[in-house]
């Protein structure tokens, strides 16, 4: 069952009246459970479509449907509650919130939605101890490497119960090694979890895990590949 | 609202250079007000008090119209009633009956114009400083002794001194001419200069016996606890009055004194209205550079489900917080150098400002006075220049749209 589509999405853009078209008409749906990448080359589109996705910005013409509900029908402070409830983000500059720490940059979502302080303490250690960094709790983000900034930023993705968490370049800013063990730490959450994952990426470890891989070439998809 | 509480206290400290320019311009607003406008106070009130207790009293009882003509024809039957209810009068420390006219004062080829004010020695040191302020001899005595004080550069124009006799004449109230000789037994050091140079003062009946005034007076002066009283002395004894009679208080009496310190005022608070500008652009500089630079962050906020109104009150708590900061630094530095200053008047010993103030007829000292409206007018002026100052950066980074906001640097 899909719980994400993109029904003959268009986006343009419009600079100083020069429009630049960044999606030409995507259908899409996107499914529970899948690990799923959005590949090609820059400028193709992928970020356009997963901000699309992430109730970020809107589209151009066509619509985004999330689990039955147009996107384009919603205010704003229906989004930002969507947003809260629904989804996840991983960026590819990990922005995590700078006068916070690890824990409470986990933490940070949980109150948003009204946890109780006590149980949302307990969540986030146990979040931050499954993507290994359980004694960095306390850390501000300037004083850990990107790697565990990025690791922080899933545990927060992840912290208010998504039903997607997208993720634009997880792995761009981060070297091989560190790269390979976060996509595994977003592996593990996807199966034994349940989490549902959309990345857009043009790195080949993400693609060559990812279950469904979708390519999009100036605008559109040019592929949909299933493993 | 926990949450945007302490993202705005850790935000205020993220760059503590700027936070602390910006508060400690804050603090410098903070104490410019404070001593200023406790010093507007403290030098206002003791013009008030140098005035009334140099003459006029907080308020006065007169006949009608006696305040613009002041002649002899607006009197008061000054009655035992009359008195009794001045001493039932809450406020009322001290009051005075008088008999004002005016004459002409000669020793032998010297005449000068002079105001003559006749008093009772006795119940005008409760009212007025004028029994002090005899500087060579001694203050009028007993009824019908013909005793006169003189203001010093009245005596020393009509060269005359200690025991000399003056001729004093004018037009008594039965518009016969009234002219007696009185003795010279004191004379008067006055801060006003003009008034120094043109008062005699003599005893209550002797002016009724050469103005053939009988018992009438001119004016009973009035001195109350404090200035602030004056209004509820002027009402509760204008209640008890007949509609021949009028009761003033001090600023109808000097209409020119309320313009002076009108004025005063008025320049001091153009001064710190352009101290208080100052520090709003210092707060609105701090916030917007600070909004600016965190527009990613409020895109990844925004992003991550926190509403745009969240986004506005961080802001504004974040300007509320740098006004609290400055304004208690500023309270804590202020408030004991302006209680010390309360206690510790400064008098003038430059010449030239000494005779400025001698001039306007006041003591030439600059005072202080610390009343709770300056801590809470401060308070309320700097929160409300920072709440001000926030509307555009908060309003700025409320509206940001989180896709825009995640791709700015």
């Amino acid at each position: 069952m899909a719980i994400l589509e993109a029904r003959n999405v268009t986006k343009v853009y419009e600079t100083r009246g020069v429009e630049t078209p960044a999606l030409r008409g995507v259908d899409l749906e996107v499914e529970a459970g899948e690990f799923s990448a959005l590949a090609g080359p820059s400028g193709s589109g992928k970020t356009t479509l997963l901000n699309l996705f992430g109730a970020l910005d809107e589209p151009t013409t066509g619509s985004v449907i999330l689990e039955g509900q147009c996107l384009g029908e919603l205010s704003a402070m229906e989004l930002a509650d969507l947003r809260l409830h629904k989804l996840g983000f991983v960026f590819q500059a990990y922005n995590l919130i700078p006068v916070l720490t690890a824990r409470e940059n986990v933490e940070f979502v949980m109150e948003l939605q009204g946890v109780k302080p006590r149980e949302r303490q307990e969540r986030a250690e146990k979040l931050l101890a499954e993507v290994g960094l359980a004694d960095l709790g306390a850390k501000r983000p300037l004083e850990m490497s990107g790697g565990q900034q990025q690791r922080v930023a899933v545990a927060r993705a992840i912290a208010s119960g998504p039903r997607i968490v997208l993720a634009d370049e997880p792995t761009a800013n981060l070297d091989s090694k560190t790269a390979g063990q976060l996509l595994d730490l977003m592996h593990t959450m996807n199966r034994e979890r349940g989490v549902t994952f959309l990345f857009s990426t043009h790195d080949p470890m993400v693609i060559d895990k990812a279950s469904r891989v979708v390519r999009l070439v100036d605008g559109r998809i040019s592929a949909d590949e299933r493993r | 609202m926990r949450l945007i509480l302490r993202l705005a206290w850790r935000n205020v400290w993220r760059n503590p250079r700027r936070t602390g320019l910006t508060v400690s311009a804050t603090v410098f607003a903070v104490l410019l007000v404070i001593v200023f406008v406790s010093m507007g106070a403290g030098i206002h009130e003791q013009m008030i008090e140098d005035a009334v207790r140099l003459s006029s009293g907080h308020a006065s009882i007169s006949g009608r119209g006696y305040l613009e003509n002041r002649t002899l024809e607006q009197f008061i039957d000054f009655d035992p009633e009359l008195a009794r209810q001045l001493d039932a009068t809450e406020g009322v420390v001290g009051w005075a009956p008088r008999v004002v006219g005016f004459g002409l004062l000669s020793s032998g080829p010297d005449t000068h114009g002079i105001a003559v004010l006749g008093v009772d020695p006795d119940r005008e040191r409760w009212v007025t400083t004028l029994p002090e302020r005899v500087r060579d001899g001694r203050f009028i005595g007993q009824p019908g002794g013909r005793e006169i004080v003189l203001g010093a550069r009245l005596a020393k124009s009509l060269e005359v001194g200690l025991g000399d006799e003056v001729l004093l004449y004018s037009v008594a109230y039965s518009l016969e001419m009234a002219y007696e000789l009185f003795t010279v037994v004191g004379t008067m050091k006055l801060p006003d200069s003009a008034m120094e140079r043109g008062l005699a003062v003599v005893h209550i009946a002797d002016a009724q016996a050469f103005f053939v005034y009988g018992d009438r007076v001119t004016e009973v002066a009035i001195l109350a606890g404090s200035a602030d009283d004056t209004a509820q002395i002027v009402s509760a004894v204008s209640a008890g009055v007949g509609d021949e009679v009028e009761v003033h208080g001090w600023p109808e009496i000097m209409p020119e004194l309320v313009q002076f310190i009108f004025l005063d005022d008025a320049g001091m608070y153009i001064m710190l209205l352009i101290l208080v500008v100052v520090v709003a652009f210092g707060i609105l500089n701090t916030l917007l550079m600070s909004v600016l630079e965190r527009r990613r962050e409020f895109g990844v906020a925004l992003a991550l489900g926190l509403r745009p109104r969240a986004i506005f009150v961080l802001v504004y708590l974040e300007s509320m917080a740098l006004a609290a900061l400055g304004l208690a630094l500023g309270l804590g530095i202020a408030l004991p150098l302006v209680l010390y200053l309360v206690g510790h008047p400064i008098d003038l010993d430059n010449e030239a400002m000494k005779g400025a103030y001698e001039m306007l007829g006041f003591e030439p000292r600059i005072s202080w006075k610390l009343k709770p409206t300056h801590p809470l007018g401060s308070a309320i002026t700097i929160f409300g220049v920072a709440a001000l100052a926030a509307l555009y950066p908060a309003f700025k980074a409320s509206r940001a749209r989180p896709v825009d906001a995640l791709r700015s640097v």
